[in-house]
């Protein structure tokens, strides 16, 4: 299973880690001799996407800190603080500098300390610093809460974030030709986007941006879109991963005991940790954990296993790890027999030199055997814990209430079991995943219910969630039903967002991710991106997808969202379709080389995407048969629960003092 | 015929050097060595002023005022400064040409070429001890103070003087200098101080003594490249040694005891030694020439050669390049210089120039290329033209040649030219041309304001001219007197058919010089709002400012904007200025919620949003410590949201909450715990585990608690504390509105198995065998079975089975339910 962007006709993202590789060790070397650096944890997570510590240490890097509050002790004089422009992190390192001073007072001798403080400014760290997420098709600029931020605060900050970023792109890759898409935000990003294109004119007016000879379009999907989809519970590897680890930065922090004991200890000299081993030896740069039984596993496609699983549907998981536990296993017992063999044959010299091939390359494949079996032992010990959780009566019935839903089946019963679920005081964000689904798909809860469910919301987890439900109305998440019209059961229909037939071994359909349910953001995307766009599926879903003829081999449908403007009108936000065109009016790169028609379409989610998503989009890749790829960019990567819990609101009861106490 | 171009040559030991008269100087009757001299490199100018330490007489013309005079490479005087400070400690340029005049007081002043400057204090440590000498390079410079410690300045963009390690001198040194950032390993500036017989290397951090004790050194200078250092000893020797000190490469007695005037080096080749009225050139393998001055002279290093000032000519001292001794010395047989001799015999009709292409035919391109170098390195243009003719020539019997180079050079060598002409006056050298880039030198002509050329030259290379026009038009904002209509006009008529021009740079010019009117037009083609704001703030343009940064979409810009004006203006022009601008709006509450409550509070008033005000006062009364205060904060968005028909639900659940607050501090005070601050269900959970389930009643009947949750929260609470003699008589109280399938779920959570089985009977038959399971009674899950006659569950309860006799058993139910 091979994935996308590994042809080198694709994007070349690896410049953009490169670009931000070379400032950091500028900043670094900015200072002379040895030096201690001092991190914003928020930033130590990118960080180690685009450096290890080796990297550091060449450059004189000797310790690493996290900048918060307290004092810190270090026997290094040079100090060099990376942190992002924030009030508190200022009032952190005046505090560490006063410390230093007050110890220079009582005792004079002690030597003096000298200060370097670099803000990652929000330009660089987002415009130039687009970071490489996982595997060759996935960026993100790992913003936190930009759909919040967008429709709750009306803070557009990243949107310019967004469009700094995609300028970058395109300074690098050319003019994206086409930028399509859907939702108010994604119109502004996109119209920021031509505008920069007219500053950046009088930035550098000679490197006059060419048309891009591999992007073939720009789609913007915002998320408000569909919120429907994030609020589903996950179905693939890893969308499971995400919601029951929740993973940060292509990390996922599991129990030591679920993996086992790594074989060896990664070795501590620079270099020998090599980046394509498995994730337990691939040391982000960070200060010493704190003795937990946490470990750090790294979620990428350098891991064979890992990439093979990740898009998968939870339910085929299973067989293809005992199906490589089997292989391993007889690798290793194939193994066994051939280099017994070797005494035997002993006699024959010719086939002595034989047999010592034979061994190397069977030692040579050893290693590579053990990489894998820890890769398995990790997955092993992941999925058993996920399976915990889905054999519970709690997930499965939450699970069939969400597919009720979205298949548009109105049972009475998922009321009452929403009244149970705050009954038992189960987490506020899991209630709310289900009843602001219901309100979605069905344009509102009915004024009884909703008004019940308030104060059983508010009664039971504080009154403060007053301000969370005013905030879920703003946002139209959950509200109450003011027409009978239901424009979710139309879009499912004119969508087929709903497939009954799915085989989840070997899936037809983008459904697969939620075993049913296709994500209606994805859906749309099959309008503009896929020749057939998602009827398809129903007219021939036997003989491997070869729909049409072969003709058009220019990937994009030419037409744009022609065909779908009635469904696109019941779903909220503006449609755009907009086509750049060179000063000389020129829209197509001036030359092509023949057969090299660009086949690479950007998708940018604004508000963030998921996991299944993704796999999704990959998942309509292979199924391409002109070989369409699509690179996914997105502010960040959320599930129901950190889209939920960035809305609501928190309190930390502060003790009142009431003449008690 | 101009002379050939060996005439000027001289032969030092295996290699050639020749000095060039460039420039007969335009100034008159100079006497160099009455001034204080610096020259900038790369053909750049030289500023000089009367060195206070020398007698001149005075003359009828001269002013009595010190004065800096700034000359081109060509005597041309570009610009005379009136000299009004202290005492100057040193002068010299920067890589951008602006002049550094170092003073005794530790003041720096940076002067343009036309005089307009800006300076900055090297610090304290400067200013107590003051300033004795200085060393400058193109981008930085190191002082070294009365108490003999040492100031360094990195960077002229960015004023931040550091002390550097303190190299423990109780005398000044006897010759220091310092190696630029560029050339050291640390890349970090570092000095070399020659005290006693050796010499110290001191950088940021330490001071070290090198093992080198061939000293005093009373002269020293480090070479174009920072690799080598020249030193001159108080007994009158040169030593060229490696920077790193390990290594000695010249040794060579001068027989003067004196230290020179000026140590300086040729290119990276050799050193140039100036005393009075003789120049001393020192070979790399000790050989030496000499060339005798009668006048006061002046020696400006650069990377390839020295230029040499003296009071009636410029002239260029540099090793003959390798291309041209290959070419023009005589008896030379390589094939560049064949390829030349054959171009004179085909002049001359002579049959010898076939024999010369074709005995050089293999390396003819070789020899093409080098003609081509060559004409590079000529100043003279007739043999700039000879030698490419040369090249075209040899280029005519090549099938395939590139004729890129050709070309460039062709190109190349019409701007050296151009520049080279006396009335501009700079000199540089192919050379330095490739090393400068073309983009310096046009920096170089539009900081002199010679724009037309700059863009003759941009236009000719093919490279942006949007800079020089920016230059021109600020330089002509200065300059005019015209009235903003005329200048206006005549600018945007230069400039308007080039798009993608930034005008706000020329605004701001205009801002500077007092015409905001100007500005503010001049403003309005800038396409770029952000470049836009920050001038209009300085203009007092405070709404078109906010206008600005919200077109441009970056959110910081237009928080820099609001902050700006929110400490600017009266709060009532301010909202009025924000508030017809919905990105505005939301940004100053998303700053508000974080920064400035009472601020949001104001907004929200004179905008008059109830809503947001409600939500306001409740975000406050939990920031509240007082009870009380909460309560009030609460009142008052009681009150708010009761204006509002709309918000009847939340004005209910705010009264709710008030009364919640009310009879938890009633009850911390009867039960002694602390429950302010929970939700109704956990204030009622609390009650139960205290013993007190009639409060808990008395709230339930209160808030209208539906009977289910009521019965969740208590059975939760009872098997928490363990009551199942209390959670047995509840069960019982009535029929439960949740089932009692919770019952048996709670218990087992619980490890109760027994309480667990208790419940069971009371739960649906279907469920019962399955809760059985759960709680280990397999024959008690067999026998449910068995009702349900279910020989599918049974069996299965028969697999789970581990106990022997129960299992027979189960067998037993197996047999009796397929039988029937």
């Amino acid at each position: 299973m091979s994935h996308l962007g590994t042809s080198s006709s694709t994007l070349n993202v690896v410049t953009l880690r490169e670009l931000a590789r070379k400032e950091l060790t500028t900043v670094l070397d900015s200072v002379r001799g040895k030096k201690c650096l001092v991190l914003d944890p928020n930033i130590s997570g990118p960080l180690s996407l685009i450096a290890e510590f080796s990297l550091l240490r060449d450059h004189g890097v000797e310790k690493i800190h996290y900048l918060q509050q307290g004092p810190l002790e270090t026997e290094l004089t040079s100090l060099i603080y990376i942190c992002r422009p924030q009030l508190q992190y200022m009032k952190y390192i005046a505090e560490h500098i006063q410390c230093h001073q007050n110890e220079q007072l009582s005792s004079p001798n002690t030597t003096r300390y000298e200060y370097s403080l670099f803000f990652v400014p929000r330009r660089t760290r987002i415009c130039q610093k687009v970071l490489e997420e996982s595997g060759d098709d996935l960026l993100s600029l790992e913003l936190d809460n930009t759909f919040k931020e967008l429709y709750l605060d009306g803070d557009y900050t990243s949107i310019y974030y967004a469009a700094r970023a995609l300028m970058r792109l395109q300074t690098l890759f050319g003019l994206f030709p086409r930028v399509i898409g859907k939702g108010d935000c994604a119109k502004q990003l996109a119209d920021m986007l031509l505008r920069m294109r007219r500053e950046v004119a009088v930035d550098d007016p000679s490197s006059t941006m060419s048309v891009s000879q591999n992007i073939d379009s720009l789609i913007i999907i915002d998320r408000s879109v569909d919120l429907i989809t994030p609020l589903c519970t996950q179905l693939t590897y890893e969308g499971l991963i995400d919601e029951v680890f929740s993973i940060r930065a292509s990390h996922v922090e599991v129990d030591s005991s679920i993996v086992g004991p790594a074989p060896q200890k990664p070795t501590v000299t620079a270099g020998a940790a090599t980046s394509t081993s498995t994730a337990t030896s691939s040391q982000p740069p960070m200060p010493p954990q704190p003795l937990a039984k946490k470990k750090k596993i790294g979620l990428n496609s350098g891991d064979k296993l890992f990439a093979r699983l990740r898009d998968m549907n939870f339910a085929v998981v299973g067989g293809v790890l005992s199906s490589v536990a089997k292989r391993i296993n007889d690798d290793y017992e194939a193994h066994i027999i051939s280099s017994s063999g070797l005494c035997e044959r002993d006699w024959n010299v010719r086939h002595q030199a034989k047999t010592v091939a034979q061994i190397r390359e069977f030692i040579n494949k050893l290693g590579g055997l053990q990489s894998e079996h820890q890769s398995l032992r990790t997955h092993t010990g992941i999925a058993e814990e996920i399976v915990a959780v889905t054999v519970t009566p709690e997930f499965n019935k939450a699970l069939e209430v969400q597919q009720n839903l979205v298949a548009g089946i109105d049972i009475n019963t998922q009321n009452e079991y929403i009244e149970e679920m705050i009954n038992r005081q189960v987490p506020l964000v899991q209630v709310l995943r289900l009843l602001c689904l219901q309100s979605l798909v069905n344009g509102g809860l009915k004024q009884k219910n909703f008004e019940f469910f308030k104060k059983e919301i508010l009664q039971t987890y504080g009154f403060e969630h007053l301000q969370t439900l005013s905030n879920l109305e703003k946002l139209n998440m959950f509200v109450k039903q003011v027409s009978n019209r239901n424009q979710y059961a139309y879009i499912r229909k004119s969508l087929r967002l709903i497939v009954d037939e799915v085989d989840e071994h070997n899936p037809q359909d983008v459904s697969y991710v939620y075993s049913g349910y296709a994500p209606l953001s994805v859906r749309l995307l099959q309008c503009v991106a896929t020749k057939s766009g998602p009827s398809s599926i129903s007219i021939s879903n036997v003989g491997g997808g070869a729909t049409g003829a072969v003709t058009n081999a220019s990937g994009i449908r030419g037409n744009g969202w022609k065909g779908y403007e009635d469904v696109l009108r019941t779903i909220p936000g503006k449609t755009f379709d907009e086509v750049q065109r060179l000063e000389d009016g020129a829209i197509r790169p001036k030359r092509l080389i023949p057969g090299q028609q660009p086949h690479v379409t950007l998708i940018f989610f604004l508000g963030g995407c998921t996991y299944t998503e993704i796999s999704a989009i990959r998942f309509l890749a292979q199924q391409d048969e002109s070989h369409r790829e699509f690179v996914i960019a997105t502010t960040q990567i959320i599930n129901g629960n950190s889209l939920l819990n960035s809305i609501i609101q928190k309190t930390d009861h502060p003790g009142v003092t009431n003449g008690l106490s | 015929m101009t002379p050939q171009p060996i005439t000027d040559w001289i032969q030092l030991q295996d290699r050639f050097y020749r000095k060039q008269e460039i420039y007969t100087m335009i100034w008159k009757h100079m006497d160099l060595s009455k001034y204080m001299i610096a020259g900038a490199p790369y053909g750049g100018p030289i500023a000089m002023i009367r060195d206070d330490k020398k007698v001149l007489l005075l003359q009828k013309q001269q002013p009595v005022k010190p004065t800096i005079y700034l000359y081109t490479s060509a005597g041309k005087l570009m610009e005379q400064l009136q000299w009004d400070k202290g005492r100057i400690v040193t002068m010299g340029w920067t890589d951008t040409e602006q002049l550094i005049v170092v003073l005794e007081d530790g003041t720096v002043r940076l002067y343009d070429i036309h005089g307009d400057y800006s300076q900055f204090s090297l610090g304290k440590e400067a200013k107590d001890h003051s300033v004795i000498e200085c060393q400058i390079w193109g981008t930085g410079l190191v002082a070294l103070t009365g108490n003999f410690k040492l100031i360094a300045l990195t960077n002229f963009d960015e004023i931040r003087p550091l002390m550097m390690a303190d190299p423990g001198l109780n005398d000044p040194p006897h010759s220091w200098t310092v190696i630029p950032p560029q050339y050291t390993l640390s890349r970090h500036v570092e000095v070399l101080l020659a005290t006693g017989s050796t010499i110290l290397t001191v950088d940021a951090k330490e001071s070290q003594e090198q093992p080198f004790n061939q000293g005093p050194f009373t002269k020293m200078a480090v070479s174009p490249n920072g690799a080598f250092l020249a030193l001159f000893t108080n007994d009158g020797k040169l030593l060229v040694v490696s920077t790193d000190f390990q290594k000695i490469f010249t040794e060579f007695p001068t027989n003067s005891q004196a230290s020179p005037k000026q140590l300086v080096w040729c290119g990276t080749d050799s050193v140039v030694l100036y005393w009075d009225q003789i120049v001393l050139m020192i070979g790399p393998f000790g050989g030496y020439i000499k060339y005798p001055y009668d006048y006061s002279i002046y020696l400006i290093p650069e990377v390839d050669g020295v230029r040499v000032i003296s009071s009636d000519k410029c002239e260029f001292l540099q090793k003959v390049p390798n291309v041209t001794e290959e070419i023009f010395k005589i008896g030379s047989t390589t094939p560049a210089a064949m390829l030349f001799d054959a171009l004179e015999h085909f002049d001359n009709k002579n049959p010898k120039a076939d024999d010369h292409i074709r005995n050089i035919r293999p390396e003819l391109t070789d020899a093409v290329n080098s003609c081509i170098e060559a004409a590079g390195h000529e100043f003279n243009q007739s043999w700039q033209r000879n030698l490419l003719k040369a090249a075209a020539f040899g280029k005519a019997f090549l099938e395939t040649y590139n004729a890129d180079r050709f070309v460039n050079m062709c190109q190349t060598l019409r701007v050296l030219n151009s520049v080279r002409y006396f009335e501009i006056g700079i000199p540089i050298t192919y050379t330095q041309y490739i090393r400068l880039t073309p983009d310096v030198l046009i920096d170089r002509l539009i900081n002199r304001h010679h724009h037309l050329l700059a863009l003759r030259i941009c236009e000719y290379l093919k490279m942006r001219i949007d800079r020089v026009l920016i230059h021109w038009a600020c330089a002509k904002i200065k300059k005019s007197k015209d009235d903003d209509e005329t200048i206006c006009r005549m600018i945007v008529d230069k400039l308007s058919n080039k798009p993608g021009l930034s005008y706000a740079e020329i605004a701001r010019t205009a801002y500077q010089v007092g015409q905001p009117k100007l500005a503010t037009r001049l403003l309005d083609y800038e396409p770029r709002a952000a470049d836009q704001v920050p001038l209009l703030i300085s203009m007092q343009e405070d709404e078109l400012a906010l206008i600005k940064a919200i077109e441009s979409g970056d959110t910081d810009l237009v928080y820099y904007v609001i902050i700006h004006l929110k400490k600017k203006l009266p709060l009532g022009e301010f909202f009025r200025i924000i508030s017809n601008k919905p990105m505005a709006c939301k940004l100053l509450e998303v700053y508000c919620k974080q920064q400035d409550l009472k601020l949001l509070d104001d907004f929200y008033y004179q905008d008059d949003r109830r809503v947001e005000m409600a939500s306001m006062a409740i975000l406050e009364s939990y920031e509240q410590k007082s009870l009380e205060e909460r309560i009030n904060k609460l009142k008052v968005a009681l009150k708010r949201y009761q204006d509002d028909k709309e918000h009847a639900f939340e004005a209910k659940a705010i009264d709710e909450n008030i009364r919640l607050l009310q009879v938890q501090s009633q009850l911390e005070k009867e039960l002694e715990q602390p429950l302010v601050g929970l939700s109704l269900s956990e204030t009622i959970h609390k009650c139960i585990i205290l013993n007190n389930s009639s409060k808990a009643s008395k709230l339930k009947s209160d808030f209208k608690v539906p009977d289910k949750r009521f019965w969740w929260i208590k059975l939760k609470a009872l098997v928490e504390m363990r009551g199942w003699d209390e959670l047995d008589k509840f069960a019982k109280s009535k029929k439960s509105p949740i089932g009692y399938e919770p019952f048996v779920e709670e218990c087992i959570k619980a490890m109760q198995q027994r309480e667990a089985a208790k419940y069971i009977k009371n739960c649906e038959p279907a469920v019962r065998p399955g809760l059985y399971i759960k709680i280990g009674d397999f024959k008690a899950a067999g026998q449910e079975a068995l009702l349900l006659k279910d020989i599918q569950l049974l069996r299965e309860i028969r697999s789970k089975c581990t106990n022997h006799i129960i299992a027979q058993e189960l067998d037993a139910y197996i047999a009796q339910a397929s039988s029937r």
